[in-house]
């Protein structure tokens, strides 16, 4: 217990003091919130740094050319049609400083019909806001054309949105508000931070064997401690770097964000984002109210979903570490390895898979099937958990989940101790097989 | 006297490959004794089952008469031919470390790892990283690694290659010393000089067995083949006699003649027949070096 304590202290504190885990540590979150944060910060100068440009706007209607209102971006003067009789000719004559010519027609009323001549490519955020403006008031007034009084009122009262709120009973019987999208993002999240984190730090786990055998420390080592000791160490070691790495993350994305948030404000993140492709947003931004949100957010039944998260992700860990672990021991150099890992990844992409396809129908076959199959069920079962799995399947899951993962880890154990001493071989899987007999 | 490792008929197989057939040794407590045999012979096999990394199909290693355990590791020292450093860590906190997994107390350790580092002059190396030493300065801090928590029995894999003269012959002091403060030596090696230098006693192995056991003297006189050197005074050669000698070639160096004796001929006779006619300036027996008993003996076991 000793050795394997001494073993944790030297894995942990050789990889943490490494410039290449302190220059990932740090640069990652900065390169993430660049990520995040660029797109918005571009919207923002886009819109309010750029010079505000002019838009003529010829109006033969005598109406609506006051519809359409300046925006940050553009300014609209409107023309009479009288005096401008070919557009192209106006543009000229204007030394080209305007950016669009918009032509309302007379008949715009009945014909819904205009047009914007430009000499280069016209803005989508033009465009569209020239259309909204100009058909909201042609629907006003063709509203007003039917002569009924107060059908504008009518037909405002009945453009609804229906708020669809979903609620689930307790098993009181007490009705507590949920929502679907804040579990699934929850569980998506949960789910591939376990993939993530497997394949990164078993990934670490392997080179470390590998170098351990091919620098031949190894053989000074396991003179001094079981093989089994010097496996689980590395493991748990690497296990607690990980950790270390998430935390530090985890702190400076919060910090920067809040940081970076308190200096361009709020509203550079809400507008970028609005900007950014998603108009959908603003018109959904009246209907979702806030404090839905927060009581979604609420109802999730936190205690259970991260008891179950770290069960799962410990479980899920020792069983793909230990084969990284067994692995990097069967291998001479890490190039070789390619061969071994190339299954674990793939029965990991699988999982991936599979636990996005859950999210559509988290009680379906695959589903369950896959929440219960220990090689999947780290990765899928985070995204069924938001969704009250019935408790025979978590139990089952759980059970199988650590039964194969110690049974790996002994196999593991038993491929380690042949694997490191060995070398110069090509090692194949029917190999190994028999280093666990 | 009680051997302090006794290896008794030990069998390992590895993949229907007979890596030791039935063998067995005796270490004496105090001694340094040499485990000699060519590359494949079986010494790692053997070295690795004394270490407890592997354990033997049939037999049993005993240390001072009771069965050898896992925690007897801890009075082992051992130094891998292939020499290993973790080389990210720093020379101090890497000594240490190892001396802990030996179940030193961090105290212990951290005050042999100074001794150690000043007696190999690594002292304002200690906070450096391994990789950046020489490579002669790696071994002396794997030296240091495999014998700084005292142990009774060190285990040294070709511990000379690699090393300068001036440094080989440091390790051989301190080497000496450890014995001298009551370390058990067992020692493997193809460098049959070191072996006639230090070695008290050796066993050669050869494709799985022990071929050859016992004392490096005694070995060295059973094999000797009457073979003197003469030295005799002027320009004039020695003139062959059948009778009682026949010239044999001499190494390129030697300014002496050697001469092989004839059967039932004593060196007697030869010094009073030769002292009649030259003035001799040197007569002495050329007992067999190592190396040719080594050589002789694995050519022979490949022929039968």
């Amino acid at each position: 217990m000793n050795k394997l304590k001494l073993i944790i202290a030297r894995e942990y504190m050789t990889t943490v003091a490494r410039k290449s885990f302190i220059f990932t540590t740090l640069l990652v979150p900065v390169i993430m919130i660049l990520c995040m944060g660029l797109p918005a910060l571009i919207a923002y100068y886009n819109q309010s740094g750029g010079d505000v440009e002019t838009v003529a706007v010829i109006d033969a209607s005598g109406r609506y050319g006051t519809a359409i209102h300046d925006t940050e971006q553009y300014h609209f003067v409107v023309m009479s049609a009288d005096t401008i009789a070919d557009p192209y000719k106006f543009y000229n004559s204007s030394d080209k400083s305007l950016a669009a010519i918009v032509m309302i027609p007379r008949d715009i009323d009945s014909t819904a019909q205009a047009t914007v001549f430009s000499e280069s490519t016209i803005n989508v955020t033009l465009k569209s806001h020239i259309n909204n403006a100009l058909s909201d008031t042609i629907s006003q007034t063709r509203l007003l054309s039917y002569g009924v009084p107060n059908l504008q009122e009518m037909v405002d009262k009945a453009n609804v949105d229906v708020d669809l709120k979903s609620v689930k009973w307790s098993e009181s019987g007490r009705e507590t508000e949920s929502s679907t999208e804040m579990a699934m993002v929850l569980g998506m999240v949960l789910s591939l931070l376990t993939y993530t984190f497997v394949l990164m730090y078993g990934a670490m786990i392997m080179n470390g064997v590998i170098e351990e055998k091919t620098n031949r420390i190894v053989e000074v080592i396991v003179s001094s401690c079981k093989p089994f000791e010097l496996m689980m160490g590395k493991i748990i070691g690497v296990a607690l770097v990980g950790l270390t790495q998430l935390a530090i993350w985890g702190v400076i994305m919060g910090v920067l964000s809040l940081v970076l948030g308190s200096i361009f404000g709020a509203d550079v993140m809400a507008g970028g984002q609005a900007q950014a492709g998603m108009q959908a947003m603003q018109e959904m931004g009246d209907s979702v109210d806030m404090a839905g949100i927060l009581k979604a957010v609420m109802s999730i039944n936190y205690p259970m979903i991260i008891t179950n998260f770290i069960i799962y992700f410990v479980g899920g860990y020792l069983l793909y570490a230990a084969l990284f672990a067994a692995f990097g021991s069967a291998v001479d150099q890490a190039a070789d390895a390619s061969q071994f890992t190339t299954p674990i990844i793939l029965i990991m992409i699988v999982a991936l898979y599979a636990g996005i396809a859950c999210i559509e129908n988290p009680n379906g076959p695959m589903a369950v099937w896959c929440s219960i199959i220990p090689f999947t069920s780290p990765v899928v079962m985070m995204v069924r958990l938001p969704y009250d799995v019935p408790f025979w399947q978590i139990a089952l899951s759980v059970v199988l989940l650590y039964a194969t993962a110690c049974a790996v880890v002994w196999i593991a154990g038993r491929i380690y101790r042949t694997g490191i001493l060995l070398y110069g071989k090509k090692t194949s899987f029917k190999e190994i097989l028999r280093w666990i007999k | 006297m009680q051997p302090f490792i006794e290896v008794k008929d030990v069998v390992k197989q590895y993949d229907g490959h007979l890596a030791l057939d039935h063998v067995s040794l005796n270490v004496p407590r105090g001694c340094i004794y040499g485990l000699l045999g060519p590359n494949g012979a079986g010494k790692t096999s053997l070295i690795r089952i004394i270490n407890q990394i592997t354990h033997p199909d049939e037999g049993e290693v005993l240390l001072d008469g009771r069965p050898m355990t896992e925690d007897d590791v801890i009075h082992l020292g051992y130094l891998p031919e292939e020499r290993g450093l973790y080389k990210k860590m720093k020379v101090g906190e890497h000594i240490v470390y190892i001396g802990r997994l030996k179940g030193m107390t961090k105290a212990d350790a951290v005050a042999a790892m100074h001794e150690w580092l000043e007696r190999f002059d690594l002292t304002e190396w200690r906070d450096k990283k391994v990789e950046a030493l020489s490579k002669g300065m790696q071994q002396k801090v794997q030296f240091i690694n495999t014998v700084i928590h005292r142990p009774q029995l060190l285990i040294f894999d070709e511990p000379f290659s690699g090393f300068d003269p001036v440094n080989a012959d440091q390790l051989k002091v301190e080497i000496l010393r450890l014995r001298d403060e009551g370390a058990t030596i067992l020692f493997s090696t193809h460098n049959m000089e070191s072996v006639e230098e230090i070695c008290e006693q050796i066993s050669l192995i050869n494709h799985a067995r022990v071929v050859l056991e016992g004392n490096v003297d005694e070995i060295r006189h059973s094999h000797k083949q009457n073979i003197i050197a003469v030295g005799i005074e002027g320009k004039m050669p020695l003139a062959p006699d059948e009778a009682l000698y026949t010239i044999v070639p001499a190494p390129a160096d030697s300014r002496e003649t050697y001469v092989k004796l004839a059967d039932g001929v004593s060196a007697r006779d030869v010094i009073q027949r030769l002292n009649e006619r030259y003035t001799l300036t040197g007569f002495h027996e050329i007992l067999p070096s190592m190396h040719d008993i080594f050589v002789n003996t694995v050519k022979a076991q490949s022929h039968e």
